[in-house]
């Protein structure tokens, strides 16, 4: 009897202190709120996409095939949104990935203050987007100094949040402004992964600083750039922070919808006018374009490695 | 002794570096000072007897604003989120490293796949159903379905990956069950894979606008930022108080960068996690 007891105590013991059974315990939580709160909304989001739901006839929409999309690229603002996203990533990709290059590159050189500069770039990608947009609208009034400093550049002394032609650019400024400081960090951790010999090998064969470029860093730094260039695309194309601060009334992606992105046009349909099935739509778009570029920059990679 | 030669193409890379950091301190700088400006100073440069902190006290004690509330909300949605983060996503990056469970691969692919799949995709669905739970407007929409994050998992799970195999078994030759080697030997040598998702999240909580802009319609349940934003979009002539606004909400993640600056560069180096 005392026996049995003993038996079943050890059982239980062994069970509790096992692998599958403290793992599974230990994902439960994670599990659990990825079902309910990942997993459903995502086939739900999937779903709403081909319904004819807004807010109100949730419960009773139908399947409508796929009427939102078409409504979509029938869309005008939708263009718009697409087209200023697509903008956006043309030019604050490249412009980004260069200067975050460029200045990895005089980092990793022994001036002084180094430290310092790191520090002082980087600052902009810790502050809140919101922040960094309030404070850029204002330096870009007329009369201000940042607009004051760009009319040298022969842009117009004006306040370029309500200017229809740059408005856009002024979110590629604020954008690249920030983001240049994350994007310098890893190319500065890829070139200091180079081994110095590299560099050395090639003094010995008498190449300049430029050959030295490129011939062992850019070819060394592939990868990272792959990742920079990646990863600043997708992260473009989710801008929406900047464009809600200069969008202050009405509609967003002011002025006139200049501003609009991808997200911010998802935001405008799908939450604030409710159009459920028409929003759904809009970010199921924006999911094939991002899936779109993840796979591209996968298929790249393989290609080299073979 | 080693002697420096100074290069001349170094003292021109230093004068474009000096240059470019310029550019990105002005804005701060501007913040700042503008912030302890009277309104009629707002254009011109005035010396120190005319600044004041009369912004920041009229933002804690004029309550038009609300700031202090406002406060609070954002403290208690990165606390909380914070809290969860630490001990689902160690707790899941650890099963997934050194335990051997059922449906371990499924587990990683789904962390694998979720890590991919931009938060922006299950806005909407969230949002129906916290108006259904009734929950908009309430803490539990800023916070419940953000406990955990894939990609910190993923972070933990390398970390822990990295401890060594023998330390969990001189733990059980002590006697410390499975879990108790977690708790007592693990999580205490886990301490710099935990700062770095620590200071990762924080800002990222703490910053984030997209969520509580959404699920937040009340004035008294914003969080900092969403206040910040919407007094921007009253009062925008008013700049003195709009940049006490700015540097109000901008304090705490420069003072968190500043005290971990080491662990915070790394581990977005090493991770290219976006906080």
């Amino acid at each position: 009897m005392k026996n049995a007891a003993n038996r079943q105590e050890g059982i239980l013991k062994r069970i509790s202190d096992s692998d599958a059974f403290i793992g599974l315990l230990f994902v439960t939580p994670f599990v659990a709120l990825w079902i309910v709160w990942f997993f459903i909304p995502l086939i739900e989001s999937f779903l709403r996409s081909f319904q004819d739901a807004n807010f109100i006839t949730l419960e009773t929409a139908s399947f409508i095939g796929l009427d939102n999309y078409f409504t979509l690229f029938e869309d005008r603002d939708f263009f718009r949104a697409i087209t200023n996203s697509l903008l956006l990533v043309a030019v604050a990709v490249p412009v980004q990935t260069l200067m975050a290059l460029l200045f990895a590159m005089a980092l990793n050189r022994e001036i002084p203050g180094k430290g310092f500069f790191r520090t002082l770039y980087f600052l902009p990608y810790v502050t809140s987007p919101i922040a960094v947009a309030t404070v850029f609208m204002i330096l870009f009034t007329q009369g201000n100094f940042f607009s004051v400093l760009m009319s040298y550049l022969g842009f117009p002394d004006t306040t370029w949040t309500a200017n229809l032609t740059l408005a856009l650019p002024f979110v590629m400024i604020l954008y690249v402004w920030q983001q240049v400081g994350f994007f310098m960090v890893i190319y500065l951790a890829g070139l200091q992964g180079i081994p110095r010999e590299l560099y050395e090998a090639c003094q010995v064969d008498g190449a300049n600083a430029l050959q030295k470029f490129l011939n062992v860093t850019v070819p060394v730094l592939r990868p990272v750039t792959s990742f920079v260039v990646t990863v600043g695309i997708i992260y473009a194309f989710q801008i929406f922070d900047q464009v809600a601060a200069i969008s202050r009334y009405g509609q967003l992606g002011s002025p006139a919808g200049r501003t609009s992105t991808l997200i911010s046009y998802f935001i405008q349909v799908g939450i604030r006018e409710m159009e459920i099935g028409l929003g759904s739509a809009s970010i199921v778009v924006f999911f094939l374009l991002i899936l779109g570029v993840t796979m591209i920059q996968r298929r790249l990679l393989k290609e080299r490695d073979a | 002794m080693k002697k420096f030669k100074i290069k001349p193409f170094d003292i021109f890379i230093f004068l474009i570096l000096s240059f470019f950091a310029l550019i990105f301190i002005l804005p701060f700088l501007y913040a700042i000072y503008t912030s302890f400006k009277e309104l009629k100073d707002v254009n011109s440069i005035v010396g120190l007897d005319r600044l004041s902190f009369d912004n920041y006290i009229m933002f804690f004690t004029n309550p038009l604003y609300m700031v202090p509330r406002w406060l609070w909300n954002s403290s208690l949605m990165t606390a909380i989120i914070l809290a969860g983060n630490i001990i689902i996503n160690t707790m899941a990056g650890y099963a997934l490293a050194k335990l051997n469970f059922p449906g371990k691969n499924i587990v990683f692919f789904i962390v694998v796949a979720t890590m991919m799949i931009p938060y922006h995709m299950i806005l909407i669905p969230v949002y129906v159903n916290m108006a259904r739970l009734g929950w908009l407007n309430t803490m539990l929409a800023l916070t419940i379905p953000y406990l955990y994050q894939c990609i910190y998992v993923f972070l933990m799970r390398q970390f822990f990956m990295s401890v060594p195999n023998e330390l969990l078994e001189a733990a059980r030759i002590d006697g410390l069950t499975k879990a108790g080697a977690f708790f007592r030997i693990v999580m205490p040598l886990a301490k710099s894979g935990l700062i770095t998702m620590i200071i990762l999240s924080f800002t990222g909580t703490w910053n984030s606008f997209l969520i509580p802009s959404t699920m937040i319609s009340r004035r008294e349940m914003y969080v900092l930022i969403v206040g910040l934003n919407s007094v921007k979009n009253q009062f925008f002539e008013r700049t003195n108080i709009i940049m006490a606004g700015v540097v109000l909400v901008t304090i705490p993640v420069i003072i968190m960068f500043m005290l971990f600056q080491k662990q915070y560069v790394e581990g977005v180096a090493t991770s290219g996690i976006k906080g």
